[in-house]
């Protein structure tokens, strides 16, 4: 059942974006790309942004069986939660791409090494963000639950289901705060080549921040990996 | 040899925390079995943690020479949503074993023998199951020194026995330092004792003679 959900999830997601789409505001368009394929995009950018930073954060306590072997660290579960949510979303995104190609659905991307690129960007800042917040989530619990609070209207700030060139210009600039967002505007340019957005879309910004993340996480997970083990 | 010297550990919790291990200074020969004897939560456990090497001391050095084992016990060890089969591979794989792993699977199924259970994930184990599969994982390595915390206690006779007699056999080439509330084993197997006394070590070269202070100090 878990490969079901795996797949059935973000189909259901987007079916009903898509249906709230149409029905609230059916007459405005986006520049450049076609609707469904500019939403599976930004869905599944979002998404393995989002599941490597969620799911290395209860990493630490499932794995406390194992901290009986001293070969095995804090950090060692961290990594291989990371690295399976990025391999099992970006099978699922071929999969889509696939899908939506023998659908005439134009899922191919225009640029594909930027896509790669931009794709393993946002893999990137997912992973830094989580193997910091497995250290902090794991250290003060409250942590945990206020990230998952937070994520929820990450779907909408990051611009992944309105266009963030709806956003009035003078505010623009406070949007493009959250690397996010410059994370997928980068992909949709890469997949979209008529494809317009706002000015101050910057990959490096991101990985400023995806980068930083990861130095203080590792840092971290290296000053309190007894304390880890022994929680 | 396993030489500790001026070993101090505390657990840090909210109200204060006290020392759970106060300056202890031992050296365990090499080949002799040593058994920790005291009252519950007088630190057997965190000793035995510490010498695996699996927490680290506040203050003080552990020295092992030797190859220790993980302590092998009833808390932790396996991964509950994986199989046993699963977890014996995981295991060996972390000590680095590659080209004798079938042969260490086996090994390890034959001595646990828990049936069709070995393909069957470990969270639906038995306590009993899952300290044989743990016993004849630890025994499928060569180590010079095995921790056992309590490891036999929830086991059966014909596994407590079975148990007994692959240490014995083993006696020439390793020794065990073992947690145990069962004197008639602590007896059986160690030479020397450790008798632990509110964060205080006090080594006798006599298992006896530890467990006759421990009961002149507790009855």
């Amino acid at each position: 059942m878990a490969w079901f959900w795996m797949i059935f999830e973000p189909l259901a997601t987007i079916g009903v974006m898509v249906g709230i789409r149409t029905f609230i505001m059916s007459g405005r368009t986006i520049a450049g790309a076609d609707f469904v394929p500019w939403m599976i995009v930004g869905l599944m950018g979002f998404y393995i942004f989002r599941e490597t930073m969620m799911k290395p954060m209860g990493a630490v306590d499932a794995s406390r069986g194992l901290f009986t072997y001293r070969q095995i660290l804090p950090i060692d579960p961290v990594l291989v939660r990371c690295f399976a949510e990025g391999m099992i979303r970006s099978f699922i995104f071929l999969l889509f791409i696939f899908v939506g190609e023998l659908l005439k659905l134009d899922l191919l991307p225009d640029f594909g090494v930027g896509a790669l690129l931009d794709w393993l960007s946002l893999w990137a800042l997912g992973a830094g963000l989580g193997v910091l917040l497995s250290v902090v989530s794991t250290l003060v619990s409250e942590v945990g639950k206020v990230v998952k609070i937070i994520s929820l209207p990450l779907l909408i700030i990051s611009g992944v289901i309105f266009p963030i060139t709806y956003i009035p210009h003078q505010f623009q600039q406070y949007v493009l705060w959250n690397p996010i967002v410059h994370g997928l505007e980068s992909m949709r340019l890469s997949f979209f080549d008529g494809y317009h957005t706002i000015n101050g879309i910057d990959i490096t910004y991101l990985w400023l921040w995806a980068l930083s993340c990861l130095t203080l996480g590792l840092l971290m997970h290296i000053r309190f990996s007894a304390k880890l083990k022994a929680l | 040899m396993i030489e500790i010297s001026h070993l101090y550990k505390r657990y840090h919790n909210h109200h204060g925390s006290d020392w759970v291990l106060r300056d202890i200074n031992l050296v365990i020969p090499d080949g002799t079995s040593v058994g920790l004897v005291g009252r519950n939560g007088a630190g057997k456990s965190t000793l035995l943690r510490l010498i695996g090497g699996i927490d680290r001391p506040d203050k003080g050095t552990i020295i092992r020479r030797r190859r220790v084992s993980w302590p092998i016990g009833l808390a932790g060890g396996f991964k509950g949503g994986m199989t046993g089969r699963q977890n014996v591979k995981f295991v060996a794989r972390i000590h680095g074993v590659k080209a004798r792993l079938d042969e260490l699977m086996q090994e390890v199924q034959d001595f646990a023998e828990i049936g069709p259970a070995f393909d069957e994930p470990v969270s639906t184990y038995s306590s009993g199951m899952r300290a044989r599969l743990s016993f004849g994982l630890s025994l499928a390595f060569d180590f010079d020194v095995y921790l056992s915390d309590e490891a036999t206690a929830v086991g059966d006779r014909a596994f407590k026995k079975k148990a007994q007699k692959a240490f014995k056999d083993r006696v020439s080439k390793a020794s065990l330092i073992m947690v145990s509330h069962g004197e008639s084993i602590l007896k059986e197997m160690c030479q020397a004792g450790i008798y632990l006394k509110q964060g205080e070590a006090f080594w006798y070269d006599n298992i006896e003679d530890a467990i006759a202070e421990y009961h002149h100090e507790t009855d």
